[in-house]
């Protein structure tokens, strides 16, 4: 029996949806059979790791402060990879947004009002958009590649990290320990359900979703960056112009990504310490994917990507899987949803062998 | 003279595998193919390499182990971007993500255990002299970097072979229509760049730091990448380019070493040069007026035969 790829007339928007599904039930069948192969709980793995942060309702709050970065950054990406920009950077301009968020907390040590935590977040989105402006200027005027640069200014990122809390930022208090001091409580995000952890990131990440599917749906600028990705040429025709949409891809997932590293390093660190690049700014990239590069797909591959973050924790503690093993899962998703992409635009035909003409 | 050799000896260890992974990337994209797991496939050679290494002790199997873990790896990509036709943008990025975890998870019971560096090429009788040392004192991959550079040289611009591999690069339609396999040939390059990927990563644990490390390519994988940008997609260049980050990588040390002004540079901004220099680099090669015109015409593009 053979099979054979035929073009769809127009591409499927039943396999658009149905892939991301898909992609995430094959990673739990797949994935328990290979982490069993390799001498794991496979079937235990993938409970602990899908299941058990729906089920457990005390788990639901790290699901929430885990989706928020994933959301608000994935979002942004979602709007720039539909243009075709391919800000891979998001980690660096994450670890921007939460430094210069950092820069105002500890200028305002010690102060008190309601205006300290907007200025901070003000000065997260600018730092962010300040250091996706780089690719930006770069690829605009003189053709260089975004991945290459965006990819390196986070590299970079890391490092200066490292040096301001070493030394100008680091905690007088600290005995020693590269970190800078406490955020006084007017530099803090207030959770907003009182005994939790949840912050205010976490509806401002469900907000940022819904504005931004409005926008891309409804507006000339999400059409601009729609048609730019589509059809580059039609693009042209209609006057948008590719630079203008290379800029505004980027400085719009710059903000995005420097408002979550604020609202993360506001919320949940409440100081800047080594361990804050967590990755988010890479992981997005699979949730701006799995959430079909649709705002609102994004809100539910965010939270999808938490629960494997959260529960990838619970696996950790109750069957010894190595925390490693959450990034295996996340990119199997990724490769099924690719591997899945040809069912839009294809359909599989089952190519019923001709009897031989005859023989002889 | 000492320092002076020091130096040089640093210098060569710290470009060899960006040299490796870069040379196997350039003939990857040469084919028309972009692959951005180098990164990805490092990691899992190194493990691979390391793990070898650490039981058995012969650092041959272990980059012929690393070469093998990279080709297996880069057939994930093949059979994704090749085979399904997927983007070769997001399966790259796909491939560092999944090496990345595949690496940490393998390594994960082999931290902080330490293997024996690799010895050594030549027989030390002729590294005695410094000039020796500095010349025929270097382990086997420093010599498999170089002569690399020739073969890959000589494959695509002196033989038939190589003709075909640039001509499904350069118009993926034609060579098709002349009867070449397009889908065959990116397959096998991309095979290429996964041994070489591999190999280059199982240089970390064998001519670097002798122990396994999460992420202990740092961002080299990418700026192999970049590197074939900045060579304009040629062999010789390439070597220049390795040398030249190899320089960048060390600076700290001599800089350190010589004290003065330099030694007063924060540690940090040194680690963060190699990857502010790539940016550089990029910038500067896209002044030039040809650099666009030599990357491969079919690259990153999928191939669909329009018969």
């Amino acid at each position: 029996m053979q099979f054979r790829l035929e073009k769809r007339r127009e591409p499927s928007q039943f396999m658009l949806y149905a892939t991301p599904v898909a992609a995430v039930a094959l990673t739990m069948i797949v994935g328990a059979i290979i982490f069993s192969l390799i001498g794991y709980d496979g079937l235990g793995a993938v409970r602990e790791i899908f299941l058990t942060p729906l089920t457990n309702a005390y788990k639901w709050q790290d699901l929430g402060v885990k989706a928020a970065p994933l959301i608000i950054i994935g979002v942004g990406l979602s709007i720039a990879y539909r243009a075709n920009v391919w800000n891979i950077g998001a980690e660096g301009q994450y670890i921007m947004g939460g430094l210069a968020g950092t820069g105002i907390a500890l200028l305002t040590y010690g102060m008190t009002g309601w205006w300290v935590l907007p200025l901070m977040v003000l000065a997260g989105v600018l730092g962010g958009m300040a250091y996706a402006a780089i690719p930006a200027l770069l690829k605009t005027r003189l053709n260089v590649n975004e991945i290459l640069t965006s990819l390196m200014l986070t590299y970079a990122s890391v490092q200066l990290i490292y040096y301001l809390i070493r030394a100008p930022w680091k905690d007088p208090m600290g005995m020693g320990f590269p970190q800078t001091r406490l955020f006084s409580e007017a530099a803090r995000l207030p959770t907003i359900i009182p005994g939790t952890i949840v912050h205010l990131g976490v509806p401002i990440a469900i907000v940022v979703g819904l504005v931004a599917w409005f926008i891309m749906t409804k507006s000339v600028f999400g059409y601009r960056m729609r048609v730019v990705g589509a059809a580059p040429h039609a693009a042209r025709y209609g006057g948008f112009s590719e630079h203008k949409t290379i800029w505004l891809a980027l400085l719009v997932s710059g903000a995005l990504a420097g408002l979550a590293g604020v609202l993360e390093v506001a919320g949940p660190f409440q100081r800047m310490v080594p361990g804050f690049p967590t990755n988010y700014g890479f992981t997005a990239i699979i949730v701006a994917f799995l959430g079909r590069l649709n705002p609102l797909g994004v809100i539910i591959a965010g939270i999808v990507l938490a629960i494997t973050f959260v529960g990838g924790e619970v696996a950790q503690t109750t069957i010894g899987l190595p925390n490693a093993a959450t990034g295996i899962f996340q990119a199997m998703m990724l490769f099924f949803l690719l591997a899945g992409d040809i069912l839009i635009k294809y359909r599989v035909r089952r190519v019923v062998p001709q009897p031989q003409a005859g023989a002889a | 003279m000492d320092l002076t050799l020091a130096i040089i000896v640093t210098v060569v260890g710290a470009s060899t595998p960006i040299l490796i992974a870069a040379l196997g990337e350039l003939v990857v994209e040469r084919s028309g193919v972009l692959n951005l797991g180098v990164e990805g496939m490092m990691l899992i050679g190194a493990i691979a390499g390391f793990v070898v290494q650490f039981h058995t002790g012969n650092p041959y199997l272990a980059l012929l182990s690393g070469a093998a873990a990279g080709t297996a790896a880069s057939l994930i990509f093949g059979f994704l971007t090749l085979s399904l036709s997927a983007n070769q943008t997001a399966t790259g990025l796909a491939l560092t993500i999944f090496g990345t975890g595949f690496s940490a998870l393998a390594g994960s019971s082999y931290s902080a255990r330490p293997v024996t560096l690799m010895q050594p090429f030549l027989p030390v009788e002729i590294a005695a002299h410094p000039i020796g040392k500095v010349l025929f004192g270097y382990s086997f991959p420093i010599y498999f970097a170089f002569a690399m550079v020739v073969v890959i040289w000589y494959f695509l611009h002196k033989t038939r072979a190589g003709l075909i591999l640039r001509a499904v690069g350069e118009n993926d339609q034609s060579a098709h229509s002349i009867g070449y396999s397009v889908i065959g040939v990116r397959y096998l390059a991309v095979m290429f760049g996964g041994a070489m990927a591999g190999i280059a990563g199982a240089c970390f644990p064998l001519l670097l730091t002798p122990q396994w490390a999460e992420r202990m390519t740092a961002g080299r994988g990418w700026i192999a990448v970049a590197l074939v940008v900045f060579a304009s997609w040629k062999p010789f260049r390439l070597l220049a380019g390795a040398y030249l980050f190899g320089l960048v990588m060390t600076m700290e040390l001599y800089a350190k070493a010589g004290g003065g002004v330099l030694s007063v540079i924060p540690s940090e901004l040194w680690a963060a040069l190699p990857y502010l220099a790539t940016i550089v680099v990029l910038v500067l090669i896209s002044l030039r007026r040809d650099a666009s015109t030599n990357a491969p015409a079919c690259l990153g593009k999928p191939f669909l035969p329009t018969n």
